[in-house]
C-alpha cells in the first residue's frame, strides 16, 4: 500500500447541533461574520435562524446570497470584494454544494487575491484562508467535508475544480433537522449524488482502507434509508442520509472520484444542469465501464446493494448495478441523458472537456473521450 | 493552465491546510528580518553621525531642541536638552539670539552660515554655525538642522600668527630705525664732544655766565646722546632675531637694563614705588638676552597694569609697590621674583593665565599673548614660571632659570 492521507474537518453532528455555531465562530476569533447562502434557504427561514444565533452572541453578520445553483466565478469575486470591504473575519457557508463552494471560492480570493481561475487544479492556494464553518443543508454534496471547490468559469463554459487542503473547513456542523424542509426531489438528487461519491471513491485509484469503509458504509445507509426518507421524510431516515453523505464526503475528499463526476462537471459547465440530476443517469453506465478493472470491488458494492433485497453473493456485480437502475426508476428520477439535455450536438465537446478534469485522474480505468462518448451514448 | 494535475497532487501528502498560525510565523520571520536590516541601517547611520565632530542639533521652528549628537553631550554633559530652547543652553537667554541663522534658513529655505562666540563652561568658544532647513512631507512640522563647528583654536592660531607677523615687522622696523638714528646720533655725539674739547679755548673770551651755560648745555647734550645710544642699543637687542645663539649673561643686568627701559614710565607715576633688590651673588646663566628681557618687560608691565585698576577707570591712576628681586637658585641657577600690590588674580583665572589670548584687560589694552609668550620662552630656557596671588592684595611671579649648563636647553 502506498502512502495515503486522510484529512477531514472537525465534524459536529446531530440534531440541533446548529446551536454550537456561535461558540465555534467565537473560538475561531470571529467578530464580524460573512454568511454565504441562497434565496431558497432564506425563504425556508434558515438564514434568519443562523443570523439570530450569531447575534445572540453579539456576532455581526454580513449576508451574501448572490449564488446560483452552479456558483459562477464573478459571484465569487463579488463576494470576496464584499468580504474585504466589510472587513469580515470568518466565513460561514450555509446550504447545499453551491453556497458552500461559493464560500470556499470567496475565502480563497479574499485571502489570496487574484481571480478564482488562478487556483484551478491541485494545491495552488499558497496563503491561509479565513476560518470557515460550513453548515450543509442537503445530504449529498459533501462539500462541507471535502478539499474540493467547483466553480463555473463563465467564459470557458466549464466547471473548474480547485483542490486544496486549505479548502477543508475548520468546522462542519451537520444538523440533520435542516433537511426537514427540503423537497423530495432535492433529497433524492442529493442522496444519489452522495451515492455516486461513495461508489466512485470506493473504486478510485486512491481508495484506502480509511476511505473504503466510509464509502461502503455510505452506500449501505443510502440503500437502506433512501426510499423511506423520500416517501415519509422520516427524521431518523433523514439523519441516516446525513451520516451517509458525510461518510461519502470523507471518502471522496481523500480518495477522489471518477469519470462520472468528470462528465457531470463538464455537463454542468456547458448546460448548467443540476448536478444531482446527472448521477442517476450516468452512474450505472460508468460502473459498467469500470467493472472490468475492479470486479472485486464492484462485487462488494453489489453485495451491499443487494443485501437490502436479497442474500449476499459474489460475482453479482452486474446484478447490483441493475438493482441500482431499478431503484432509480422506482424513485422516478430521470435516468436518460436525453431527458436532461436539449440535444446531443455537443456531446463530443463535453466528453473531450471531461478528459482533463481532475476527477478523471483517479478513475480506476483509463478513459479517452471516445470511451466517454460510449458511456454517454449508452445513457442517452 | 499551470502544469497538469497528477494523482499525487490529489493525495497532497506534503500539502496541509494552511493556518494563520503559519502565516503569523512567516510574517514574524519577515518582520524579524526587516527589523534586523533596519537595525543595521540604523547602526550604520548612527556610526556616520557619530563620526561628525561638530555639534549637531535638530531644532523645531521655535528653536526647541529635538535631537542632538554626542558632541553636544560632551559639551553639556549630564543634561537632557530635549525640548529645551537652544538659546537657553548656549546663551542662558530667554530670547533667541539676534544673529541666529536658523530663522533665516527657515524663511529663505537656504543654508545659512554665521560665526558667533559663546561662553560655555566658563570658556569663550567661537563657533561657525551652519543652519539647513529640514522641510519634508514626512515631517509633521518644519525643522532646522544646525551644525556648530568649534573654531576657537583655529582663531587663536590665526591671531597668534597675525601677532607674530606684526612683531616681526616691528622688529625689522625697530632695527632699521635704530640704525638710521645711530648715524646722526654718532654725528651729534662727535660734534658735541668737539664742542666740549674746544670749550676751554673760550674761557675768558666770553662772559663767565655764558661759558658756564655752554658747558652745561654740552654736557647735557652728551649725556642725552649717551642715553639715546643706550635706547638704540636696547632696541637693537630686542629686534635681534630669536634664533640668536644662547650666551653667557647676567640676570641682574638683564633685569636692570629692562627696568631702566621703563624708567620714564615709572617716573610718570610717583605713587609707584619700585624696589630693586638684585643679589650680586647671582651666577651667570646661559640664555637669550633679548628673549629674557622680553620676559622681564612683560612681567613688569603686567605688574604695573595690575596696580592701575585700583584707581579711577577713565584716568589711569597707579599706586603701590613693585618689587623686583633676584637671587641664586639651586646649585647654579638664578631666580627672579616680580611682585606687586595690585588687584591680584581671581583663583578661577590662575590656571588659564598662561593660555594664549587669555586676557582680562579691556579691548585695546592687551591681546593676551604676553604671558603665554613668557611661558614658552622660559620653558625654552629649561626654566619654570609660577604664580601665587591673593585677590585684591597682589601677585607674585617667580621665574627660575637653570645654571650655566648649555646642554640643559630644550
Amino acid at each position: 500500500m502506498s502512502v495515503t492521507k486522510f484529512a477531514i474537518p472537525e465534524v459536529i453532528f446531530g440534531n440541533s447541533s446548529l446551536r454550537y455555531l456561535a461558540q465555534c465562530a467565537l473560538r475561531l476569533g470571529a467578530r464580524r461574520i460573512f454568511l454565504v447562502s441562497d434565496p431558497g434557504l432564506e425563504k425556508a427561514g434558515w438564514v434568519q435562524h443562523v443570523i439570530d444565533i450569531l447575534s445572540e452572541d453579539r456576532l455581526e453578520c454580513v449576508y451574501y446570497n448572490d449564488v446560483d445553483s452552479n456558483p459562477r466565478d464573478w459571484q465569487v469575486h463579488e463576494g470576496a470584494r464584499l468580504y474585504t470591504e466589510e472587513r469580515a473575519d470568518l466565513i460561514i457557508g450555509l446550504g447545499g454544494g453551491s453556497p458552500i463552494d461559493a464560500a470556499k471560492g470567496i475565502a480563497t480570493i479574499a485571502s489570496n487575491g487574484g481571480r478564482i481561475h488562478d487556483y484551478e487544479g491541485a494545491n495552488r492556494i499558497m496563503r491561509p484562508l479565513p476560518p470557515m464553518i460550513f453548515i450543509p443543508t442537503t445530504a449529498g454534496s459533501g462539500s462541507d467535508i471535502s478539499q474540493y471547490c467547483i466553480i463555473t468559469d463563465v467564459e470557458r463554459q466549464l466547471k473548474m475544480s480547485i483542490i486544496s487542503r486549505s479548502l477543508v473547513p475548520n468546522v462542519s456542523i451537520i444538523d440533520p433537522s435542516l433537511l426537514l424542509t427540503k423537497t423530495v426531489e432535492l433529497i433524492l438528487a442529493s442522496a444519489i449524488d452522495a451515492l455516486a461519491h461513495a461508489v466512485e471513491s470506493y473504486v478510485s485509484r486512491l481508495a484506502s482502507p480509511f476511505t473504503e469503509t466510509q464509502a461502503l458504509y455510505a452506500i449501505r445507509l443510502i440503500m437502506e434509508n433512501l426510499e423511506t426518507a423520500a416517501r415519509t421524510r422520516n427524521p431518523a431516515a433523514l439523519e441516516k442520509l446525513s451520516i451517509a453523505s458525510t461518510a461519502a464526503g470523507m471518502s471522496f475528499s481523500n480518495a477522489g472520484l471518477g469519470i462520472g463526476h468528470a462528465l457531470a462537471h463538464s455537463l454542468g459547465g456547458r448546460y448548467d444542469v443540476l448536478h444531482g440530476l446527472v448521477h442517476p443517469v450516468l452512474l450505472p453506465h460508468v460502473m459498467r465501464y469500470n467493472l472490468p478493472v475492479c470486479r472485486e470491488k464492484m462485487d462488494n458494492i453489489a453485495a451491499v446493494v443487494l443485501q437490502s433485497c436479497d442474500p449476499a453473493g459474489t460475482g453479482r456485480a452486474l446484478e447490483g448495478i441493475e438493482q441500482l437502475e431499478h431503484m432509480f426508476r422506482s424513485l422516478q428520477v430521470t435516468t436518460r441523458l436525453r431527458d436532461i439535455l436539449p440535444d446531443d450536438s455537443q456531446l463530443e465537446q463535453i466528453c473531450k472537456m471531461a478528459v482533463p478534469d481532475e476527477c478523471a485522474l483517479t478513475n480506476p480505468r483509463e478513459a479517452t473521450w471516445t470511451d466517454l462518448m460510449g458511456i454517454c451514448k449508452e445513457a442517452w | 493552465m499551470k502544469g497538469k494535475t497528477t494523482i499525487e497532487d490529489l493525495v497532497g501528502i506534503e500539502h496541509s491546510k494552511l493556518n494563520f498560525f503559519q502565516e503569523l510565523q512567516q510574517s514574524i520571520e519577515e518582520l524579524k528580518e526587516s527589523n534586523k536590516e533596519l537595525e543595521e541601517q540604523r547602526r550604520e547611520t548612527a556610526a556616520i553621525l557619530d563620526g561628525i565632530t561638530d555639534v549637531m542639533m535638530v531644532l523645531s521652528e521655535d528653536l526647541r531642541i529635538i535631537s542632538v549628537n554626542h558632541v553636544f553631550m560632551q559639551l553639556f554633559p549630564d543634561s537632557d536638552p530635549h525640548g529645551q530652547y537652544c538659546y537657553k543652553y548656549f546663551r542662558h537667554s530667554h530670547t533667541p539670539c539676534r544673529e541666529c541663522p536658523a530663522f533665516r534658513s527657515l524663511s529663505t529655505d537656504t543654508v545659512c552660515r554665521e560665526t558667533a562666540i559663546f561662553r560655555i563652561n566658563g570658556r569663550n568658544m567661537q563657533f561657525e554655525m551652519v543652519a539647513s532647513p529640514l522641510k519634508s512631507p514626512y515631517l509633521p512640522e518644519h525643522r532646522v538642522l544646525i551644525f556648530k563647528r568649534d573654531v576657537t583654536l583655529e582663531k587663536e592660531y590665526q591671531a597668534k600668527f597675525y601677532q607674530a607677523e606684526k612683531m616681526a615687522t616691528m622688529g625689522v622696523l625697530a632695527a632699521g630705525v635704530a640704525h638710521e638714528i645711530n648715524n646722526p646720533l654718532t654725528a651729534v655725539t662727535g660734534f658735541a664732544e668737539g664742542i666740549r674739547r674746544r670749550l676751554p679755548k673760550l674761557r675768558g673770551l666770553v662772559d663767565d655766565q655764558l661759558f658756564t651755560d655752554f658747558q652745561e648745555y654740552t654736557d647735557t647734550i652728551l649725556k642725552e646722546c649717551l642715553r639715546c645710544q643706550d635706547i638704540v642699543q636696547t632696541l637693537l637687542t630686542f629686534s635681534r632675531p630669536s634664533s640668536a645663539e644662547f650666551s653667557q649673561l647676567s640676570l641682574n643686568s638683564v633685569v636692570s637694563e629692562t627696568v631702566w627701559l621703563l624708567h620714564n614710565h615709572f617716573k610718570k607715576h610717583h605713587n609707584i614705588k619700585v624696589n630693586l633688590n638684585l643679589d650680586e651673588t647671582v651666577p651667570h646663566i646661559f640664555g637669550d638676552e633679548a628673549q629674557l628681557k622680553q620676559v622681564v618687560l612683560n612681567l613688569l608691565t603686567n605688574a604695573l597694569d595690575s596696580m592701575s585698576e585700583t584707581g579711577n577707570k577713565d584716568r589711569c591712576y597707579f599706586s603701590g609697590v613693585l618689587a623686583v628681586e633676584t637671587a641664586p637658585f639651586g646649585e647654579s641657577g638664578a631666580k627672579l621674583i616680580v611682585s606687586d600690590t595690585g588687584c591680584g588674580i581671581p583663583p578661577d583665572n590662575i590656571d588659564k593665565l598662561f593660555e594664549p589670548f587669555f586676557t582680562t584687560k579691556n579691548v585695546g589694552k592687551g591681546i593676551g599673548i604676553g604671558l603665554s609668550t613668557c611661558y614658552s620662552i622660559v620653558r625654552k630656557h629649561g626654566g619654570e614660571i609660577t604664580v601665587t596671588s591673593t585677590e585684591g592684595k597682589g601677585s607674585q611671579f617667580t621665574v627660575t632659570l637653570p645654571g650655566n649648563r648649555g646642554e640643559q636647553r630644550v
